[in-house]
């Protein structure tokens, strides 16, 4: 008994005496209202727009008109136009990105590594400069037709203003992110389904088509709705290669009625409805999709997956992915690299002469220097605020679920169904209401980016934190930290991959978006996808185009850089 | 007293778990809460802990009050200086093991000299001197298990409360880990409250245990007490093993009839209230078997019939069936399956219990 009196000493006193949680309750407060604020003021605003008869800010009527204008033959069938774009790209992108995945991931290909590591270059490939380039293919004096018609005499070329260049190039965009999507499923699948089916006497393609993407339809179906909402809620595609062939998408369409007179704001916030009730209801079936696979997939644990032997198709496999690449990433990198140092367009590059101008230009334009900054700061910065608030965000909704974190949840989900098209309009009707300063500015931007990606930051970080066991906080609170003090202890650093993670999707999304910020921006507030844009159409493709090959250059840096400095990043 | 929980309630929603429970642990006293599995033994030691906001009833802590709701009285969990071993020991996998065991005092702003020395003596104390500056990845179940223990010891909070700490480690070293705790709670001299579903764990480690069931205490007591003399059927039935046979009172005191009208004599009986179905309680070692033809004993013996017998090494478990049920018997003699037997107890070694 003596031995207790030399144990350890008391030294556990309690530093403070009040309340130390306040700071916490009040942190909560002003995420809540924050994040209600940054969705609602833009979705309300738009709303208000759509019963408006005039411009925001002008005086006017409450009307329905609107409405009654969406049926209007013209529109009705820019609707039909968008769900059509939407289901075709969505199906090749889906039975593309799959097969791609099931060669790379199940059979014994032999070019894994490098396709994979090109596949996540072209994932990140800026959506508005792989349609310019692809104009530039396609255009009727670009180098395919030249091709089709003084090499092989083919009179009628290819037409890349028209609905199937729209489709062709938002598959060439997309089909890395249904590979991204499709390839978790497909490593982790429980290989006891398939060795089950070949011990019943199925071959490989009974397998596959029996077993293998049966088992795979809840995340096929996922994929399938997803890349149709990216379909037709995309803006920089539709707008390159539609409007100089007249045909518009719902978002280009708004894009028209605001930025091309005769405007008309009202008519553009019911347009711009529409089209979130459209995304809005598919990202609502995914969902239901997505949980009832979660109940119907067997885990197992990885591994035990059988390499199929790709045999004499292994010339077509091959073929399909390399050639994938070529068309996605390797063939608009070439002719924008080429298109940057000659001096007047020629198809054929021994008859070029070459040039470093359209580079000095750039090196030397003031104006092309503030719109890379601005994009630098709009990602930089604004991906910092993003995850700061996507972090409260789902710490709040994941595990603290204080009283009205429901609220919180489903608020910081909305804009999963709004388009970045619709939001950005949702804050053009907003300010002209708020005593703001904000028009015209970066902050601006950034609050409109911010608030569209953030439930894809929330989810990140989410999916993260909800893995980490409760316990580990308990245990923290129960050795005298206080909730905050957990927050910042224990959490913070268990979830700094997921928080990287998430930065780095907000850099990404932030320096590649164009459909946000077409609406808001003015040319103190320029960012890169829209200086090229402009550049290109003032029918300076040059320009345009060395531009585009530094905006890559800095993309993939940018990349690596990330990569390097937060390993953890990568992972999410 | 170190603990005192007094009526304590718990409500989810509507549902209330914690029906108004009352309890003890005084200093240096290792107390178990006991029960099976959902009867609110976490929640209770949660309440304590101040991990659950209780919704009804006082919990006091060292003399304070931590918990009222009624008076609006919540401490939080970080002033209510206790240390806890959490089942899944909720070692911190992005901090070594002395930056795990320090936190409790790196938390309260001690100085780094204190905590380096008392870090040390906390491992010395768990045996894991050696291993201060591994990551849990890199430790063993059991070794994360002691990590979880020196956190919770250091800087000799005022309680230490337990949960199912041993339910993850294999049946060797739990024994071992058993004798551990028993031996650093001792020598910290501070009340311990332990929750296990485990009986054997209860028994052997406890000073006192207390019996739960659906969100009430069934019986507090020293183990002996327990075993021996359980208030009801659910009590005798969960602690340890029992067999049990309904009985009506005849009238004389101390006599009983079975089912068959058979008349026994039990001296001890449980407080039996206004219950009409009593039970008699007999451990399997307090009955002896014989066979049919022998001479009756005495006159407690009942007549039966072996339903199974399984070979345990020391001695031989007999499942016998007797009129009005069947009944456990430990014995090292041989009896053949079916064979009729009789079965014969003392006086004192069976209970008249309550039953359902
Ligand atoms: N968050 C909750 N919401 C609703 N009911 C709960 C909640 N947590 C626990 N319960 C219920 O309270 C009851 C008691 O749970 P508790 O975890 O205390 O049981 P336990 O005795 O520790 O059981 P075990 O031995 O299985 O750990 C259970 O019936 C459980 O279903
Ligand atoms: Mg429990």
């Amino acid at each position: 008994m003596h031995e207790a009196q030399s144990a350890v000493p008391i030294a556990r006193k309690p530093r403070l005496r009040w309340d130390r949680e306040v700071l916490l309750k009040v942190i909560y407060a002003a995420t809540l209202v924050l994040v209600v604020l940054l969705v609602m003021t833009p979705l309300a605003a738009l709303i208000y727009g759509s019963f408006r008869s005039s411009a925001p800010g002008v005086e006017g009527d409450w009307t329905i008109a609107n409405y009654a204008n969406l049926a209007s033959a013209n529109l009705l069938s820019t609707i039909w136009l968008t769900l059509l774009v939407g289901v075709l790209s969505a199906v090749f992108c889906v039975v593309i990105g799959t097969a791609m995945a099931l060669i790379i991931h199940r059979t014994d290909f032999a070019y894994k590594n490098i396709i994979t590591a090109l596949i996540g270059l072209a994932f990140y490939f800026p959506a508005f400069i792989l349609a310019m380039a692809w104009i530039i293919l396609g255009s009727p004096g670009g180098l395919i037709n030249f091709l089709f018609r003084d090499v092989l005499g083919i009179t009628d070329g290819v037409k890349i203003y028209s609905v199937a260049g729209i489709v062709f190039v938002t598959i060439l965009h997309q089909v890395p992110f249904v590979y991204l999507l499709m390839r978790g499923p497909i490593i982790s699948m429980d290989g006891v389904f398939e060795e089950a089916a070949r011990a019943a006497g199925a071959r490989s393609h009974h397998v596959l088509f029996r077993i293998t993407l049966p088992l795979l339809s809840y995340s096929l179906l996922s994929s399938l709705i997803l890349t149709f909402v990216l379909a037709i809620e995309q803006f920089a595609i539709p707008a390159m290669l539609g409007l100089p062939g007249h045909i518009t998408l719902l978002p280009t369409q708004i894009y028209l009625l605001v930025r091309f007179p005769p405007t008309d704001y009202g008519l553009a916030a019911a347009v711009g409805l529409t089209l979130a009730a459209l995304t809005s209801l598919a990202i609502l079936a995914q969902r239901r999709v997505t949980r009832a696979g979660r109940m119907a997939t067997v885990t197992g644990k990885a591994g035990h997956l059988r390499t199929l032997p790709l045999g004499r198709w292994r010339w077509a496999a091959n073929t399909f992915c390399f050639g994938f690449v070529f068309l996605s990433l390797i063939l608009p990198s070439l002719i924008l690299i080429y298109m940057s140092v000659i001096k007047w367009y020629v198809s054929n590059p021994f008859l070029a002469q070459y040039t470093l101008r359209n580079y000095e230009f750039i090196w030397n334009s003031a104006d092309a220097h503030k719109s890379i900054w601005n994009t630098l700061i709009v990602s930089g910065v604004g991906g910092i605020f993003g995850v700061a608030l996507a972090f409260l965000t789902s710490y709040f909704t994941v595990r603290l679920k204080p009283p009205s974190y429901r609220l919180l949840d489903f608020t910081a989900s909305l804009p999963f169904g709004v388009p970045g098209m619709v939001m950005a309009l949702g804050f053009l009707w907003a300010y002209a209401y708020l005593p703001l300063p904000f028009y015209g500015t970066l902050a601006l931007i950034i609050v409109a980016f911010i608030t569209r990606y953030l439930p894809y930051a929330t989810e990140a970080i989410g999916g993260q934190l909800v893995q980490i066991d409760k316990s580990l906080e308990e245990a923290a609170w129960v050795g005298g930290a206080t909730k905050l003090g957990g927050l910042r202890r224990i959490l913070l650093p268990l979830s700094l991959p997921s928080i990287q993670g998430a930065y780095f999707l907000l850099f990404m999304a932030f320096f590649r978006e164009m459909s946000s910020v077409v609406l808001l921006f003015t040319s103190n507030s320029k960012v890169i996808s829209i200086s090229i844009w402009g550049f290109f159409e003032g029918a300076d493709w040059g320009l345009a185009s060395s531009f585009s090959v530094l905006t890559t250059l800095i993309i993939f840096g940018v990349i690596w850089l990330i990569v390097w400095l937060m390993p953890a990043a990568r992972r999410v | 007293m170190s603990i005192t929980v007094r009526n304590l309630v718990k409500r989810y929603g509507q549902l209330e778990v914690v029906h108004s429970i009352s309890l003890d642990v005084a200093d240096g006293e290792f107390v178990s809460l006991l029960g099976p599995s959902g009867c609110g033994k976490t929640t209770t030691l949660r309440c304590i802990a101040g991990l659950e906001d209780a919704s009804g009833g006082s919990i006091s802590i060292d003399g304070k009050i931590v918990s009222e709701p009624e008076k609006n009285v919540l401490v939080p969990t970080y002033s209510r200086d206790i240390g806890m071993v959490f089942q899944s020991y909720a070692v911190w996998p992005h901090m070594t093991v002395a930056k795990n065991v320090a936190f409790p005092l790196s938390v309260r702003g001690v100085s780094s000299d204190e905590i380096r020395r008392q870090v040390d003596e906390a491992l010395g104390i768990v045996g894991l001197t050696e291993l201060k500056d591994r990551y849990p990845s890199q430790l063993s179940g059991g070794q994360q298990q002691r990590v979880a223990l020196a956190r919770a010891v250091i800087g000799k909070p005022k309680v230490l409360l337990f949960d199912e700490p041993l339910s993850n480690l294999d049946a060797k070293l739990r024994e071992g880990t058993r004798v551990e705790i028993r031996r650093i709670q001792r020598r910290l001299n501070v009340a311990a409250l332990y929750v296990t579903h485990d009986q054997e764990e209860a028994l052997t480690m406890s000073d006192r245990v207390i019996v739960m069931k659906s969100g009430h205490v069934m019986q507090a007591g020293k183990p002996r007490e327990l075993y021996h003399e359980p208030v009801n059927r659910f009590v005798g039935d969960f602690v340890g093993t029992a067999s049990f046979l309904p009985v009506e009172a005849t009238g004389d005191p101390g006599v009983w009839r079975t089912a068959d009208g058979t008349s026994v004599c039990v001296r001890r009986a449980a407080m039996l209230g206004n219950s009409k179905a009593c039970q008699l309680m007999l451990r399997p070692e307090s009955v002896s078997i014989l066979d049919d033809d022998a001479q009756a004993a005495g006159s407690n013996s009942l007549k039966g019939r072996v339903l199974e017998a399984s070979y345990m090494g020391p001695y031989t478990e007999y499942l016998v069936e007797v009129s009005g049920g069947t009944l456990k018997v430990h014995s090292q003699f041989d009896f053949a399956v079916d064979a009729p037997v009789q079965v014969h107890f003392n006086p004192d070694s069976g209970r008249i219990v309550p039953g359902e």
